[in-house]
């Protein structure tokens, strides 16, 4: 939350439960961003995102949206959106503030120019908690006068690409590659979509909390896999080309872990009577 | 849109369903408050377009209109299930 404000960005959470019932989160979690009260779920069907599989009488999990969020700039347009499928994944922080902030990633000077493609591989933030995405952000600095491939390609040249190993319990969602443009070619005129410049592909990562490993510093995760590339200019191609990335980071962990009773637990926050409440309002035909 | 209830998953034990992506809960996946679409679902404002204005209520019950509260800052909305349950 301080990132966001040091970033001018404001940070607004809508849920379809009561005014109260979100105080008291609020204050049980000394939440600072600004949480809203959607209880006849205007807003969420206003959005078209009323989850349509649970049925009006299904008490009292009826009103609840697919869960995802906007990121809008100054002028309140959308700039981005996450949602994924799985209601257990979320888009962790770093992730909307990077969008919001124009996705933007402050890159070093170059130290000196060489021939080849150049591949960094950072993780976007501090750990990897279950079911929270972080981004695995490869920047690709391409050499003047050669560029990579966007999809789609053709002729057996192989596009700028990032994708995990298959590791039981680390999963990847949505990718965010940047926009691609046009190269017509000088002697067949074929139209091919390139990339130049600093090249920025972004993959969403998370864990399903089953695949940590313990050790006397704590509890981590791996997320391991490859970034693939062909740099060509007008005239030839290179080979294609891979480099393999390894990341360990902390499991960490998520807000709920926090609560419940015991020894620097966060408080309860009186869930049992306004779940009561949340039952009572549905049955009562509200 | 017609939305399908994503119930891929098994029971690891009773009271404990992995779902296909071997997330752990308590109700089988497509069930309830687990029910995530399979496929295509609707997602809402498309990019590019504004965000429609949101009126709701703030934790004190008076009206937020987040497009005037903003001040003219970009902002990030979340849109959760429950901070409830």
């Amino acid at each position: 939350m301080p990132a966001f404000t040091a970033a001018g960005v404001r940070l607004y959470v809508l849920s379809y439960d009561e005014p109260d019932a979100l105080a008291d989160f609020k204050s049980a979690h000394a939440v600072t961003f600004t949480m809203l009260s959607d209880p006849d779920s205007a807003v969420i069907r206003q959005f078209g995102i009323l989850n349509s599989m649970i049925g009006e009488d299904d008490h009292p999990w009826y009103g609840v949206p697919y869960p995802g969020a906007y990121v809008i700039d100054s002028e309140g347009v959308v700039v981005a959106k996450f949602f994924e499928n799985n209601f257990a994944v979320r888009s962790g922080p770093e992730q909307l503030l990077a969008a919001a902030q124009g996705r933007e990633v402050i890159l070093e000077g170059r130290s000196e120019t060489t021939e080849n493609v150049t591949v960094e591989v950072t993780l976007d933030g501090e750990s990897l908690p279950a079911g929270l995405t972080r981004e695995i952000v490869a920047v690709l600095r391409v050499p003047e006068g050669r560029h990579l491939y966007g999809e789609p390609v053709s002729g057996g040249l192989v596009a700028a690409s990032i994708e995990l190993d298959e590791t039981p319990g680390i999963l990847s969602y949505t990718p965010v590659f940047p926009d691609t443009r046009p190269l017509t070619l000088s002697g067949d005129g074929h139209t091919l979509q390139i990339y130049d410049g600093d090249v920025v592909l972004r993959l969403p990562v998370a864990q399903n909390g089953r695949t940590m490993n313990k050790d006397e510093d704590g509890r981590w995760v791996t997320v391991s896999g490859r970034v693939r590339w062909q740099a060509c200019d007008q005239e030839s191609c290179g080979l294609p080309e891979e480099q393999r990335f390894e990341i360990r980071v902390p499991a960490g962990y998520t807000l709920m872990a926090d609560m419940g009773p015991g020894a620097g637990k966060v408080p309860a926050m009186n869930g049992a009577a306004h779940m009561k409440t949340m039952v009572s309002r549905r049955a009562c035909g509200n | 849109m017609g939305v399908e209830a994503d119930r891929r998953g098994s029971e690891l034990a009773p009271g404990q369903f992995e779902d296909h992506e071997g997330y752990v809960a308590p109700l089988p996946p497509g069930f309830g408050p687990r029910s995530s679409p399979l496929g295509q679902f609707p997602t809402g404002p498309e990019v590019g377009s504004r965000l429609p204005d949101v009126v709701a209520l703030s934790t004190a019950g008076h009206t937020i209109d987040i497009q005037a509260d903003r001040e003219g800052r970009p902002a990030v909305l979340i849109f959760i299930r429950s901070a409830v349950w």
